[in-house]
Formats: C-alpha cells, sequence, structure tokens
C-alpha cells in the first residue's frame, strides 16, 4: 500500500505482546482443564489421566439440582429477553420516530451503567419483602432478574442485524399487498432470524454464567451451577469442582462458537 | 384512469419544511406509457411513492377508476412497483419472489403456481425460477422484479429508474424488451427516470418536472419540438437560446434585418429564441431564413456528425451539427469562417421562465 497507515501490528514487539496476552488469558483455563481430568484423590496431585471426577460430578446429586436449575432459569431468560429485545429493536430502528429515543438507550443498557453489585442488592431488598408477602419462593424470582441484564446483550446482534436490513424490502411487501403482520412473518423475520439466535445463545451465555444477581435473589436451598460451585469452592476445593467447572466452560464456548457460525454464514 | 388532482406534499414542517410537490395536475390514460421526467429533487420520485402509497399526500386526491385511493395504504391498491435497487427477497427463490404478491392477496393456491410459470416465461426467467435472488446478475435481478410486479395483475405499472443500475448496452435492451412488454400486456405504466433519452425513445407521454412542479406535459416530439420553456427545451435535448426582440410583428436576431415572425408566434419587445443545434443549415437555405457569418470556434467529433461552435459577428455563439457522411463537400477547421441560416420555421419563442422568477 501506498499511504502509510498506521498498523498496529507492525509495531516492533507487537506479536510478543500478543502472545503474552494470549498465554496469560488462557493458560489458567488451560490448567484447570487438565486438574479436570487428574485420576488423583488430592487436588493438585497428578496421577494420571481420567474421567473419574466427570463421572463424581454427574453422580452427585446437589450438582444436577444446580444445573438444571441454571439451564431453566438461562433458558426462559434467554427466551424472554430475546423477545424484549426484538420488539425494542424493531421499535427503534422501524416505524415512526419515537419521542426520547435516547432514553430508551438508556433504559436498555441499565444493566451495563448499573453496578451489577448495586443491582444485585436493591433486587435482593426489594424481592426478600416480595417473597414475604406472596410465599412464592420458585425460580421465577431468578428468571426475572436474568431476563432484566440479559435484554442488552440479546439487543445488540438483533438491532445490528436489523439496521444493515434494507427497509425498501419491507416496502415491496406492502406494495405487494401484504399487510404489517404478514410482512413481519414472510419478510422481516426470516431476515432477522440469525442476529435473533446469536441475542438469544449470548444471553444465554450471560445467564448461565451469573454469580453475583443469582447469589443475592435466590431463595434459601436454591442454587444455580455458578453459585453451587462458590458455596463449594469455601468448603474444599476438589477436583469435583474442576470438572464441574471444565462442563461450564465446554457449553459457554460451545454456544458462543455456533452463535458466531450462525452470525457469520447467514450475513 | 388515473386522475391526478391538486396533488400536494410537503416533508417537515414550520421553518424546515420542504415542499416536494407543488399541486400537481395529471390525466393518465389506460394502456398508457408515461414518463416522470426531471432532474434528481424535481419531485417525480415523490410522485411515484404517493401512487403506490408509501407516502401521503398533503393535499389533493389521486383518483383511480373513479375512487380516490389517496390514504389508502400501499398493500390495499392494485398497484405494483419495480424498485430501483429491485429490492428482491435475499431468502427467497425467483419462484417465490414472484409468488409473493399472489399469496399475500391470498390467491387460490392451485392458482399461483401457473401465474409464476406464465410470467417467467413472459419475462425469459422459467430457467432460472429455483434460484436464489442473491446469485444473479442485475439484468437478471431486473427480470425478476418486473415479474414479481406484474404477477398480481396490477392496473398500474410503477417503475423507479428501474434501468439505472444496468450497463448501457442492456439497458438498451431492456428499454426495448418493456416497450414491448407493455404494448403486448396493455398494461399503464408509469415510469420515472432522470433519463432524456430513456424517456424520449420509451413513452407514449412525458411529464417533464422540475422543483414540484410540471413544466410540460407531451408526446416526446411535441416536447422536443415545441418546448414549452427554456427549461424543458434545456432538459430535453440540445438548444441554443437567442436573445432577441420583436417590434411591428417582426423579429430582429443575431444582428440581422427583422424577419416576420414565425407562424403562430406571437410576441413584442425582447424574447428569447430556441433552435436546435441540427435545424441550423450550413451555407444559405431556401425559403424563409436568417443567414449570418461567424468564425468557427471549436470542433468536436463525435461519430455521425461533427459538434461545431460557431461565434457570430455579433458576439452570440450557436453551435450546429455538420454530418459526416462520405458526400459532405465542406471541410471545417477552427478558425475559419462560416456562413449558416436559421430557417424561420425552426424557431421557437419562449416565455420568460417562470421557474426563475419563482
Amino acid at each position: 500500500m501506498a499511504n502509510k497507515r498506521f498498523d498496529v501490528t507492525h509495531v516492533p514487539g507487537a506479536a510478543t505482546i500478543a502472545i503474552v496476552t494470549f498465554l496469560a488469558l488462557y493458560i489458567p483455563v488451560l490448567i484447570l482443564v487438565v486438574n479436570a481430568f487428574n485420576g488423583s484423590d488430592t487436588a493438585g496431585w497428578w496421577e494420571g489421566l481420567s474421567l473419574r471426577w466427570f463421572a463424581a460430578a454427574l453422580d452427585n446429586a446437589a450438582f444436577r439440582s444446580a444445573a438444571l436449575n441454571s439451564v431453566i432459569v438461562a433458558l426462559a431468560a434467554a427466551l424472554l429477553s430475546t423477545c424484549l429485545a426484538t420488539a425494542a429493536a424493531l421499535a427503534v430502528t422501524r416505524g415512526r420516530q419515537i419521542k426520547g429515543q435516547g432514553s430508551i438507550a438508556v433504559i436498555l443498557n441499565q444493566p451495563l451503567l448499573v453496578p451489577e453489585i448495586v443491582f444485585a442488592i436493591a433486587l435482593m431488598v426489594v424481592l426478600a419483602q416480595v417473597k414475604q408477602v406472596t410465599g412464592y419462593q420458585g425460580l421465577g424470582y431468578l428468571i426475572a432478574a436474568h431476563t432484566t441484564f440479559c435484554i442488552p446483550f440479546a439487543f445488540l446482534p438483533i438491532r445490528a442485524r436489523l439496521s444493515g436490513m434494507d427497509l425498501t424490502l419491507e416496502t415491496a411487501s406492502m406494495d405487494l399487498y401484504a399487510g404489517r403482520f404478514y410482512t413481519f412473518r414472510r419478510v422481516t423475520l426470516p431476515l432477522l432470524l440469525p442476529g435473533i439466535l446469536a441475542g438469544f445463545m449470548l444471553a444465554f451465555v450471560i445467564s448461565l454464567d451469573n454469580v453475583v444477581v443469582s447469589s443475592l435473589v435466590k431463595s434459601p436451598g436454591q442454587e444455580t451451577l455458578p453459585t453451587y460451585l462458590m458455596g463449594e469452592l469455601r468448603r474444599n476445593l476438589t477436583s469435583e469442582i474442576y470438572a464441574i467447572s471444565a462442563l461450564l466452560l465446554f457449553a459457554s464456548i460451545s454456544i458462543v462458537a455456533a452463535s458466531w457460525v450462525i452470525t457469520r454464514t447467514k450475513q | 384512469m388515473l386522475d391526478i388532482r391538486s396533488l400536494s406534499k410537503k416533508f417537515g414542517s414550520g421553518d424546515s419544511a420542504f415542499q416536494a410537490l407543488k399541486s400537481i395536475d395529471i390525466t393518465i390514460e389506460e394502456g398508457e406509457f408515461f414518463t416522470l421526467l426531471g432532474p434528481s429533487g424535481c419531485g417525480k420520485t415523490t410522485l411515484l411513492r404517493l401512487i403506490a402509497g408509501f407516502e401521503q399526500p398533503s393535499g389533493g386526491q389521486l383518483v383511480l377508476d373513479g375512487k380516490d385511493i389517496a390514504t389508502t395504504p400501499p398493500n390495499h391498491r392494485p398497484v405494483n412497483t419495480v424498485f430501483q435497487s429491485y429490492a428482491l427477497f435475499p431468502h427467497m427463490t425467483v419462484a417465490q419472489n414472484v409468488a409473493f404478491g399472489l399469496e399475500a392477496r391470498g390467491t387460490n393456491p392451485a392458482e399461483v403456481a401457473p401465474r409464476v410459470d406464465e410470467i417467467l416465461g413472459i419475462v425469459q426467467m422459467a430457467h432460472l425460477r429455483d434460484r436464489k435472488s442473491s446469485q444473479m446478475s442485475g439484468g437478471q435481478q431486473q427480470r425478476v422484479a418486473l415479474a414479481r410486479a406484474l404477477a398480481p395483475r396490477p392496473r398500474i405499472l410503477l417503475l423507479d429508474e428501474p434501468l439505472s443500475a444496468l450497463d448501457l448496452k442492456l439497458r438498451k435492451q431492456m428499454q426495448f424488451e418493456l416497450k414491448r412488454l407493455q404494448r403486448e400486456l396493455g398494461l399503464t405504466f408509469i415510469f420515472v427516470t432522470h433519463d432524456q433519452d430513456e424517456a424520449l425513445t420509451m413513452s407514449d407521454r412525458i411529464a417533464v418536472m422540475d422543483g414540484g412542479t410540471l413544466q410540460q406535459v407531451a408526446d416526446p416530439r411535441t416536447l422536443y419540438d415545441h418546448p414549452a420553456n427554456r427549461f424543458v427545451a434545456e432538459f430535453i435535448g440540445e438548444a441554443n437560446f437567442l436573445s432577441g426582440t420583436v417590434a411591428g410583428g417582426k423579429l430582429s436576431l443575431i444582428g440581422q434585418a427583422p424577419v416576420p415572425l414565425p407562424r403562430g408566434a406571437d410576441a413584442s419587445g425582447p424574447v428569447t429564441v430556441m433552435i436546435r443545434p441540427e435545424q441550423v443549415v450550413i451555407g444559405a437555405a431556401g425559403g424563409d431564413a436568417i443567414t449570418a457569418d461567424g468564425r468557427i470556434e471549436a470542433l468536436v467529433f463525435s461519430g455521425t456528425d461533427t459538434h461545431v461552435t460557431l461565434r457570430l459577428q455579433n458576439g452570440d455563439t450557436l453551435s450546429l451539427r455538420a454530418p459526416n457522411n462520405s458526400h459532405a463537400t465542406t471541410t471545417f477547421a477552427e478558425g475559419e469562417p462560416l456562413r449558416v441560416s436559421l430557417p424561420i420555421g425552426a424557431l421557437r419563442l419562449l416565455p420568460e421562465d417562470v421557474a426563475d422568477a419563482a
């Protein structure tokens, strides 16, 4: 190229910094995964490859119930937040200009603006009262709380997809005798689907991984996977915890990878 | 068939308001190839969008087959559009695109497939019916867009600069095919373009627009031969404009002796006179003409003829055409003197431009 543009990859040492950063990020995770396959009775003492801790984890009823709770909450929260985010994205990019579009963005991004711990404490205080009055102790609180902070994550890929979409397509549909709903069903929604799927998966992973809000909102005796792990850690670091963490890691990576593949190929 | 009555459109309000259309009146006949022609921003696309129903007029009526449809939503108007960008649905095949309007309208499913096949045959796209619309060339997309708009049998087909994205050769071919299709179907076409050649070759009638107003509505030959004003004369074809004066029914032009006014013309005082370059005769003309001498300022070869720019003795410049056929006897060189004649029958007296005064 003739014009000299600043290119960070040509700075001396850039490659070294990149490699060091990469190693710093992934070596601890790698150590955890290796430890999950440790056959030894004591964590930290290597005694050959084994899947015994994975077997032990899957045999553990407390883990299974926590994992089930996590999946239920994540599925429900991802579903709800994706629906809300789709509606919000449509409202922001389509139709008439709504008054105060800026404040809509502020509302949607509340979870990114308010520190998570502050939000969690606020929820804990309010929900403690609600729990007392209603007597309901179920997963609903976790689902509602997770839905709120998943919305911005679901919103981003959907909005990106919508604003990249040619508005003339919807005009053409209306020109061809289609009403609003028919247009949405046959034109907008199919074209938006990759964005919605990506948003759903992102929301799912964000919910699956949450500790702070979950630990303050959950009812007594309820555990999600991350809160279960925190509780176990306080008592003892076992190879089973490594195995559970590894399982969580695999789940998370496969979902993020899937969402990446979907958005790339359908673009 | 379609009566456009005092139709106006204003965008925005208050100080930032923009009057895109100022009280337009046109009657479009059944089976007519009608073109809206003008520079960008003249309001032609706004008028088309009002007819399609994508915009609501600020005033006036749009009477189709005796019914005012000015506020009818686009999906309830028997009018379909071919978009400039084609706007084919990228997630559907060619056949699905063409079937869309029929299905959305609730056509009996048994009738959809035969109609799709029929219309794809008409636009010669039957062999690509299962292709995704994103895997086609511009010309093919153009045909599919046309088929999609024709399939539901609209009363009027609207075409928004549909050929502007095609290369010159393909555009010429599509112009011809569109015209043939329109004749065969006997369908009313309203065609928007900024290309005057396209408008002249295809249209039955043309509405020339500028600044949100109609300048002239006429058939191509009348527009070219008898432009209503300077804007139309300049926009369609090339033109020489000369300042003259009329006194006692006689016209004085380019410093020559007064001549009788052209037939049908009536004026007095200062006038603008228009003559097309190809009407200027080299040498002396038979019959009534103004003859003048000048010096050749520039010669530009353009294949079939040579464009000559002549500086007349009174200071006016005149452009004219010298045909490049093999029996042309005169040879030209820049700086050489040249005698030309302006036949009086080819002179057009134009009113002072209203658009400029407004």
